[in-house]
């Protein structure tokens, strides 16, 4: 960087408010880790949290089969506990769950399939919930895999 | 409240790139001002005569030529990448402009988010 570049004096949207967006995958990546403790901070330090949003490989955040071995932290579950206790709406996006195996009772119907796998408290819906917050005047962070 | 969503990642070889086009065209449809910068490998994205046939996935390019009347503002390709990959503005598709990538383009965005 520059030291001739002005210095930053205003943020970008006021820091009371975030979206998180997590698109890197539990389990390959560090992202869904980092953005819990994150909105844990977040709700610590008494601000607020209207989304979380989950994009690409962060889908499989969502599923109701994730089982890894007792002695570690299952994501799935730590996410969904988190945003039942404080009531924060978490939405898959439907193109990237669909993609991915990740399916509602009503999408099971829709196209006729064996299972369903959506974990509660997550929705799905489309990109316009993220474009919502995009357009509103929270913080919008992302949480990718990362390397 | 503008956006810049900046693609890195080559096309093909993950879907990053592809989901975020998504992004970029559902801002569009929801009428909020939205340009895509490539850079990194990511410029080539913009290649003319792409055919992805054989690797079994539909080319981008149709999608991206279409970006201007689905309301996606700018196309835009770092002139660094370009460079580095042999890329002049006659290599790449049409509505295709080549920028400097720095803190002066970006500023102009209100919001910056980079593809997966």
């Amino acid at each position: 960087m520059s030291s001739s570049l002005p210095e930053q004096t205003k943020t970008p949207a006021p820091a009371g408010v975030f979206t998180l967006v997590i698109t890197g995958a539990p389990y390959s990546s560090q992202a869904p880790q980092t953005a819990l403790q994150f909105a844990q901070a977040v709700l610590a330090a008494g601000k607020r949290i209207d989304r979380v949003f989950l994009y690409g490989d962060g889908v499989h955040l969502s599923s109701s089969l994730s089982t890894p071995p007792s002695d570690e932290l299952n994501l799935s579950e730590a996410w969904a506990s988190f945003l039942t206790e404080n009531n924060i709406p978490g939405v898959a996006c439907i193109a990237s769950a669909l993609r991915r195996g990740l399916v509602n009772e009503a999408e099971m119907q829709r196209y006729e399939l064996t299972a369903s796998n959506l974990r509660p408290p997550f929705e799905i819906a489309g990109l316009g919930e993220w474009v919502d917050s995009a357009a509103s005047d929270s913080r919008v962070l992302y949480f990718h895999k990362g390397g | 409240m503008s956006t810049l969503i900046i693609i890195d990642q080559p096309p093909y070889g993950s879907w990053d790139g592809r989901e975020a086009l998504d992004m970029a065209f559902s801002l569009a449809a929801f009428d909020q001002p939205v340009s895509l910068l490539f850079c990194g490998a990511g410029v080539n994205w913009l290649r003319k005569g792409q055919d992805a046939a054989k690797v079994q996935q539909k080319s981008i390019e149709r999608n991206l030529s279409a970006a201007p009347i689905f309301g996606v503002e700018a196309l835009l390709a770092d002139s660094d990448a370009c460079g580095r990959y042999g890329l002049a503005e006659s290599d790449l598709l049409e509505h295709a402009i080549i920028t400097d990538f720095g803190p002066e383009l970006t500023n102009r965005f209100d919001h910056v988010a980079f593809a997966g």
